[in-house]
C-alpha cells in the first residue's frame, strides 16, 4: 500500500490542524493508500514522522499557516498548501500525490 | 476529559435567531458570559474575531467553529449552535453554514481539553456525525451523539 505523509499546522492549533489531517486520512483511505499526518497543534506535535516514514512515502502534502520543519522533506515529491485548501480538496490531493504530479522538493 | 466536561444543555441552542457572522458569534459569545464561562464578553468577540481575520473558520460541510485561546475564558468550554436555515459564514466551500461550535480555550494551564477538541474536530469531517448532529431533536441527544467522541481513539 502507498505511503502518503503530511504535515498540518493552523494559527491557533485548536482546530483546523486536525481536521485537515482527518481529511487527508480519509481521502487516502479511500483511494486505497495510507496516509500518516503529522499534527503540529497547541498540544504540541503528535503522530511525528519518522525519517522510515518520509523514506517510504510516496509524496508529502504539507498543508500549513504556520511554520514547520522542512528540511527532513528534502528531494521527496513535495506540495505545500494552506491547511484550508487540505481540508477542502483533500481528495484531489491525495490523488495528484499517487499520480506523482508533486514537485521535488529542493530544500534551501 | 470528556465532552462532557466541555459542553452543558446551558450553552447549547437548537434554534439560533442569528443569520450573519457577525451575529452568530455574538450570540455564542452571549452564552458563553451568562454561563459565566468567560470574563469579558466584548474582549472574548474581539479575540474570536482577530483568529477570524486571519482566515474563516467557516471549514465548509456546513461547519463553522469560531474559537479563541485567551485569559478571557474562566474555563475550557464548547458552545453548540444550530439553524435550520444555514446562512453565509464565508466558508471555505463557499456554502452555507447551519453548525456552529464556539470554542473558548483559557490561556496555558492544563491542555487536556485540547485532545478532546482535536478529536471533535476529526469527527466533524465524518459526513455521518454531522448528521446525526442536524438531526438530533434535543439538546441530550445531541450531547449524547457529540459523547462518540470520546470513544475515538487517540491518535
Amino acid at each position: 500500500m502507498k505511503l502518503i505523509v503530511g504535515v498540518t499546522s493552523c494559527p491557533t492549533g485548536i482546530a483546523h490542524t486536525y481536521m485537515a489531517a482527518e481529511s487527508i486520512e480519509k481521502a487516502a483511505k479511500k483511494a486505497g493508500a495510507k496516509a500518516k499526518v503529522e499534527t503540529n497543534g497547541s498540544i504540541g506535535v503528535e503522530n511525528k514522522l519518522s525519517d522510515k516514514d518520509i523514506e517510504e512515502a510516496v509524496a508529502v502534502i504539507v498543508a500549513a499557516d504556520a511554520r514547520v520543519k522542512m528540511k527532513r522533506f528534502d528531494g521527496k515529491p513535495l506540495i505545500e498548501v494552506s491547511v484550508s485548501e487540505a481540508i477542502k480538496n483533500s481528495k484531489k490531493l491525495v490523488e495528484d500525490a499517487l499520480d506523482g504530479k508533486f514537485k521535488t522538493y529542493e530544500h534551501k | 476529559m470528556k465532552i462532557v466536561d466541555l459542553i452543558t444543555k446551558d450553552i447549547i441552542t437548537l434554534e439560533l435567531s442569528s443569520s450573519t457572522k457577525q451575529d452568530v458569534i455574538q450570540e455564542l459569545a452571549e452564552l458563553l458570559k451568562s454561563d459565566d464561562r468567560i470574563s469579558d464578553l466584548d474582549k472574548f468577540v474581539e479575540e474570536v474575531n482577530k483568529r477570524e481575520a486571519l482566515g474563516s473558520t467557516g471549514v465548509g460541510y456546513g461547519v463553522a467553529i469560531p474559537h479563541a485561546k485567551t485569559k478571557y475564558v474562566k474555563r475550557p468550554s464548547l458552545v453548540f449552535g444550530r439553524t435550520n436555515e444555514g446562512f453565509d459564514y464565508d466558508s471555505l466551500d463557499g456554502k452555507e453554514t447551519d453548525l456552529f461550535f464556539m470554542i473558548a480555550a483559557p490561556e496555558g494551564g492544563e491542555n487536556l481539553h485540547l485532545r478532546t477538541l482535536a478529536k471533535l474536530s476529526r469527527g466533524l469531517m465524518d459526513e455521518t456525525f454531522r448528521e446525526e448532529l442536524r438531526n438530533a431533536k434535543t439538546k441530550e441527544a445531541l450531547i449524547h451523539t457529540l459523547s462518540q467522541i470520546d470513544k475515538e481513539e487517540e491518535k
